[in-house]
C-alpha cells in the first residue's frame, strides 16, 4: 500500500487506533498528517528503519489508509466496476492490486482488494472515496462500510515478516493467502498486501486490541517500526508512484487550466494494473480510446548526485522536458532515486537534472529499472520479461 | 418485414418467448417520436431496423385518450415549437400527412394588473403588437430581434451531435469562435444571467416585462430570478429562429399528428414496428452492444441499438450499473427533480356565444401572473406546495381545428407551471393542482369554473407510468449547463460501441424536437458505413 501525499496544512490530526502503541516506540517524535490521521515520519532514524525493512521486518501503522469492508452477492461485480483489480477472479484468501479510474480512463487512486470469504472483501485505498463508493453501490446488492478508524492495521514488510507473524502467534498467516480467525482471543484478519511491488502482510484487528497485538510482537524483539520517510525510500526504489505527490488524482485535477487532464495508467507506468483484455471496469472504454497515446510519462530515475529536490528540472539533449516529482537518497544504490514527470515524446534513457546552489549546474540521470517497471515491461511484452507474471496479480 | 420466414410470431408481432432473432442491423427501443424518427432514419438508409415499444400503440407519452365520454384529448404536448425542420424535411413528414391547423399561433397574454395584450403571431412578431407606449414596443421589437439572431446562432449548441464529445466548454468555445465579439459577449452574459436581470435591464415594470418573465419561466425548473435561467428561453426561440417551420404551431388533429406522420414515415422506410414488446435488458458483450433481451424472454441481436427511452431506464435498468461508468450514474442520479408542468384537459359545457371569446379561442392564451407571484410559485413548488397562481398556456383544439369540434361542449387543453414534482402524487395533491390551475384560468376567463364538466390532470408520474418510464425524465428541464452536461453524458452513450441514446435527457429544451433522434441515427449510420459496429 502506498500512502498519499501529506496534508500539509492539516492541524490536529486524529490518532490512529495504533497511535498509542506506535507513539511509545517513537524516539524522534516527528509526526505528520495523512488523510487527517496521525502518521509517524521517523521513529528512530531513516537509515535504521530502512535497514530493518531490507534485512529484518518493518512494522508500519497503516491506519491512515482508507479501508472498506464490502459485503453482498454483487461484491465482486461491484469491486470489478470500482477498480481494475480482478475481484471476480479472486479465490478466498487472494488479494490483487488495481487502480480506480474515472470514465475517461484517468487514474483516481490505487487500490488493493482482498477476498476474505465468498461475499466479503476488503478494499484499501490511499485516500477516501466514500461518495464514489456509495454511488457505485446504487442498484447493486452490496454494502460497503468504511471501517477506517474502527480497526487497527499493521503492515509487516521485509524478509523476516513471517518470523514476526509467528512470534506474534499468528502462525497460520502467510504472505500469499488472506486468513481470518480468533487468535488468542483476538479476532484478526491477515491479508497479503504490496508496498508498491514489494510483498508484505497486513494484520487487521479490532482497535480495542491494538495494544495487545503490538505488545505481543514487540516483546519478541523481532521487527521494528518504520516511518514514512524510510518507506519513501523503499517506495522510490520499488518504483511505486504516490498519489498527490507524483501525480494529481484525476478527481482532484483542476479543470481551470484546460490542459490538466490527469494521468493514464500507461503514463504512470501502471498499464499492467488496468489490462484492457480482462473484465469491464469503470473507465475502460475511455481508456481504450486513449491507450497508446500517452502525453506524459512518469519515470524512475537514478541521479548521479547526493542531493536533489522535487521540482528540479529534467533536461534531455539540453532541452527541458519535465520535472522531478519526488526523490530520496537510496543507500542501496548510492544515488538519488527519483520519479520524474516528463513529456512522453522525450521518453528515453538518459537525462540531466538541474542542481541548485552551491554548485549550480546539471548532473546525469538514467532511467532506473524497478520492480514496478519490470512488471510494466512484462505486460507490454518487452523482450526478456514474462507477460504472465505481469498480468496476474493474484497473490 | 424482413424477418426470416420461419420466425414464428405471436398475435402482437413480437418474438415468441425464448427465441433468438438475428439478421437485424439495428434495434430502436422506445416508440415515442424520437424512437420513430431514429428508426425511420435507419430504415431509410437501408438498415433492417426493428422498433420495439412497451405500449400498445406507438407514440410514447404522446397518446390519444378518452378524457370524458365522447371526448378525446392528446396526452403529452399540445403545441409544437421545437420540431426540428431538418427532420421534417429529411423524413418527408408533410408527404406522410403532417399538417398544421395553425402556424405561428396568435397569442393573447392576460395579466392581473394590465389589459390583455394581443400578438398577431407569436412573441417574435413584436412589430404587430398594439401598445400605447411606442418606446416599449420598439424595445420589445429590438429585444426579440436580438434574441432571434442569438438563437439562430446558437442552434448548433442545442443539438446533441455537437456536444457528444462531453466537453461543454469546448463546445461553447467552438460555437462562439465564429461569433463577432459583440455576439459572443452577449451570449456569455445571457448564459449565466438570470432572466430577471436581463429583463430588468431592458424593460420597465409593466405588461411586457411581466409576460416575458412568465414566458421564460414556463416549463423551466429554474425560477427567473436565478442565474442561468435565461438561456433556455433562447432554446425555445430557436424553433422560431429556424423560420416558419419551427414556429409555435398547432398540428391538424393535435400533437398526435406528428406521431402519425412519423409512424407512416417509419412504415415507408420498412421499419418493423413491434408494439407491446417491452425490453428487459440491453445485451453488452465486451465493450459492444449485442442486442436486446425482451421481457418475454426473446432476444433480438443486432450491432446497433438506439435507446429512445428515458436515461434511467436505458442506462441503469436495461444496461445496468455494473456496465456503465460511475460518472454517468452520478450525472443521472444526483439531482432530484423538483419542478414539473401539469397537463390538463377541461371539458366545458356549452359553446361560446360572443364573438370576442370565439376569436380568442383561436389563439394561444397565456396567463402571466405578476413577477413576484411567479418567484413565489417556484419557491412553493420547490418546497412541495402547490402554488396559488400558475403560469397557464391554453388552447382550444376544437377552435383551431374544425375536425376536433365537439357537439355542445368544448375541450380546453392546458399546461400549467410550476407545480411540485412528485413521481406518485396523491389525490390531495392532484386536487390542489386542479384547483390552482382553475383559479389561474379564472383570472382571464371569469366564470369558466361553472362550465367545467370534467377536469383531467396528467402529471409526469402518469405519463411515465403509461410508457413504463422514469417520471424524472418528464420533469421540468434544469438549468442550461446541467442540461448540456446530462445531454453530453447520455449522448456519449457510456462509450459502448454500437449503442446510441436519444431519450428526453439527450434533448435540450422541452417539447417534441427529434433533434436527438436525428443525431443518434446519423452517428449510428456513420459508424455502420465505416464498419465500426
Amino acid at each position: 500500500m502506498i500512502f498519499p501525499g501529506e496534508d500539509i496544512f492539516a492541524d490536529a490530526p486524529r490518532p490512529t487506533p495504533l497511535f498509542a502503541a506506535v507513539a511509545s516506540a517513537s524516539e524522534a517524535n516527528l509526526w505528520t498528517s495523512i488523510n487527517g490521521w496521525t502518521a509517524a515520519r521517523v521513529y528512530s532514524s531513516v537509515s535504521e528503519e530502512y535497514e530493518t525493512a531490507k534485512n529484518s521486518a518493518a512494522l508500519a501503522d497503516l491506519g491512515p489508509l482508507t479501508r472498506y469492508a464490502v459485503r453482498g452477492a454483487d461484491s465482486a461485480d461491484f469491486l470489478g466496476r470500482l477498480t481494475t483489480a480482478p475481484a471476480a477472479g479472486l479465490h478466498v484468501g487472494e488479494s490483487a492490486r488495481g487502480l480506480m479510474l474515472n470514465e475517461q480512463g484517468f487514474v483516481i487512486d490505487l487500490a488493493e482488494v482482498s477476498r476474505l470469504s465468498e461475499d466479503l472483501f476488503v478494499i484499501t485505498t490511499p485516500t477516501a472515496h466514500g461518495r464514489r463508493i456509495k454511488l457505485a453501490a446504487r442498484g447493486m446488492n452490496v454494502d460497503a462500510d468504511d471501517i477506517s478508524g474502527q480497526v487497527a492495521a499493521l503492515g509487516v514488510f521485509g524478509p523476516q515478516a513471517s518470523g514476526v507473524l509467528a512470534a506474534a502467534g499468528l502462525k497460520s498467516v502467510n504472505e500469499t493467502m488472506a486468513a481470518s480467525g480468533v487468535l488468542r482471543g483476538v479476532e484478526t484478519a491477515a491479508r497479503p498486501i504490496q508496498f508498491g511491488a514489494l510483498p508484505g502482510v497486513e494484520l487487521i484487528f479490532p482497535k480495542d486490541e491494538a495494544l495487545t497485538i503490538w505488545e505481543r510482537i514487540m516483546r519478541r524483539g523481532v521487527g521494528a517500526p518504520i516511518g514514512l520517510d524510510a518507506m519513501e525510500v523503499l517506495r522510490l526504489e520499488s518504483g511505486a508512484p504516490r498519489p498527490g505527490v507524483d501525480f494529481i488524482p484525476a478527481d482532484r485535477v483542476s479543470k481551470a487550466g484546460g490542459n490538466n487532464k490527469g494521468r493514464l495508467p500507461e503514463e504512470l507506468g501502471l498499464a499492467h494494473l488496468a489490462p484492457l483484455d480482462h473484465g469491464w471496469f469503470n473507465g475502460r472504454r475511455g481508456l481504450r480510446e486513449r491507450t497508446g497515446k500517452p502525453e506524459r510519462r512518469l519515470i524512475s530515475l537514478s541521479i548521479d548526485d547526493e542531493v536533489s529536490m522535487p521540482g528540479a528540472a529534467v533536461f534531455q539533449n539540453g532541452a527541458p522536458v519535465g520535472r522531478i516529482t519526488s526523490c530520496a537518497w537510496s543507500p542501496a544504490r548510492k544515488r538519488v532515486v527519483a520519479f520524474a514527470d516528463i513529456a512522453a515524446s522525450s521518453f528515453g534513457k538518459d537525462y540531466e537534472i538541474s542542481v541548485p546552489a552551491p554548485k549550480e549546474g546539471r548532473v546525469a540521470a538514467r532511467v532506473l529499472e524497478t520492480a514496478e517497471s519490470a512488471l510494466a515491461k512484462a505486460y507490454s511484452g518487452e523482450k526478456g520479461y514474462s507477460a504472465g507474471a505481469a498480468t496476474d496479480f493474484r497473490r | 418485414m424482413n424477418k426470416p420466414a420461419d420466425m414464428p410470431e405471436d398475435e402482437e408481432g413480437a418474438t415468441v418467448a425464448g427465441r433468438i432473432e438475428g439478421g437485424i442491423d439495428a434495434i430502436v427501443i422506445g416508440d415515442g417520436v424520437d424512437g420513430l424518427a431514429a428508426a425511420t432514419y435507419l430504415g431509410k438508409a437501408g438498415l433492417h431496423t426493428i422498433l420495439v415499444g412497451a405500449g400498445k400503440e406507438p407514440g410514447g407519452r404522446i397518446a390519444v385518450r378518452e378524457i370524458a365520454p365522447g371526448v378525446e384529448g392528446v396526452d403529452g404536448e399540445h403545441l409544437v415549437g421545437l420540431l426540428d425542420p431538418e427532420v421534417i424535411a429529411e423524413l418527408d413528414l408533410y408527404r406522410h400527412g403532417l399538417e398544421y391547423a395553425a402556424r405561428r399561433l396568435d397569442t393573447t397574454y392576460f395579466f392581473d394588473a394590465y389589459d390583455a395584450l394581443r400578438f398577431d403571431g407569436d412573441l417574435s412578431q413584436a412589430a404587430n403588437i398594439a401598445l400605447d407606449d411606442d418606446e416599449e414596443r420598439d424595445a420589445l421589437e429590438a429585444f426579440m430581434a436580438e434574441l432571434l439572431e442569438l438563437s439562430a446562432f446558437l442552434r448548433p449548441a442545442f443539438r446533441p451531435a455537437v456536444y457528444a464529445s462531453g466537453d461543454t466548454q469546448k463546445m461553447l468555445g467552438k460555437t462562439l469562435a465564429g461569433a463577432s465579439s459583440e455576439t459572443a459577449s452577449l451570449i456569455r452574459r445571457y448564459l449565466i444571467a438570470s432572466a430577471g436581470d436581463v429583463l430588468s435591464a431592458r424593460f420597465a415594470d409593466g405588461p411586457l416585462k411581466t409576460l416575458l418573465y412568465s414566458e421564460v419561466a414556463f416549463r423551466s425548473a429554474s425560477a427567473p430570478n436565478e442565474s442561468l435561467s435565461f438561456m433556455p428561453f433562447l432554446r425555445r426561440l430557436s424553433g422560431e429562429a429556424a423560420g416558419l417551420q419551427g414556429a409555435v404551431a398547432y398540428p391538424a388533429g393535435g400533437a398526435i399528428a406528428v406521431v402519425t406522420a412519423l409512424r407512416r414515415a417509419a412504415q415507408g422506410a420498412k421499419v418493423d414496428v413491434r408494439a407491446s414488446a417491452p425490453v428487459k435488458s440491453i445485451l453488452i458483450e465486451g465493450d459492444r452492444v449485442a442486442g436486446v433481451m425482451l421481457e418475454d424472454g426473446g432476444q433480438l441481436r443486432a450491432p446497433i441499438v438506439v435507446a429512445a427511452t428515458d436515461a434511467s431506464s436505458a442506462f441503469l435498468k436495461m444496461i445496468g450499473p455494473a456496465n456503465i461508468d460511475i460518472e454517468l450514474q452520478r450525472v443521472l442520479t444526483t439531482q432530484r427533480p423538483e419542478i414539473a408542468t401539469a397537463r390538463l384537459h377541461f371539458v366545458l359545457k356549452g359553446v361560446a356565444q360572443d364573438e370576442t371569446t370565439r376569436a380568442n379561442m383561436k389563439r394561444r392564451l397565456f396567463y402571466a401572473p405578476p413577477v413576484e407571484d411567479v418567484t413565489a410559485a417556484f419557491l412553493d413548488a420547490r418546497a412541495g406546495r402547490v402554488p396559488e397562481k400558475l403560469i397557464v398556456e391554453a388552447v382550444f383544439p376544437g377552435a383551431l381545428d374544425d375536425k376536433l369540434l365537439l357537439d355542445r361542449r368544448q375541450l380546453m387543453s392546458v399546461m400549467a407551471h410550476p407545480v411540485p414534482f412528485d413521481a406518485t402524487p396523491d389525490d390531495a395533491r392532484r386536487e390542489a393542482i386542479k384547483n390552482a390551475a382553475l383559479a389561474s384560468i379564472e383570472m382571464f376567463a371569469t366564470g369558466l369554473s361553472e362550465r367545467v364538466e370534467t377536469v383531467d390532470l396528467r402529471l409526469p408520474g402518469d405519463e411515465a407510468a403509461a410508457v413504463g418510464a422514469n417520471a424524472g425524465a418528464y420533469a421540468a428541464k434544469p438549468d442550461i449547463l446541467r442540461q448540456w452536461a446530462i445531454a453530453a453524458a447520455t449522448a456519449a452513450s457510456g462509450g459502448i460501441n454500437g449503442f446510441y441514446f436519444c431519450g428526453p435527457e439527450a434533448q435540450i429544451g422541452s417539447g417534441m424536437s427529434c433533434s436527438a433522434a436525428r443525431s443518434a441515427a446519423r452517428a449510428a449510420l456513420r459508424a455502420y458505413r465505416k464498419g465500426h459496429v
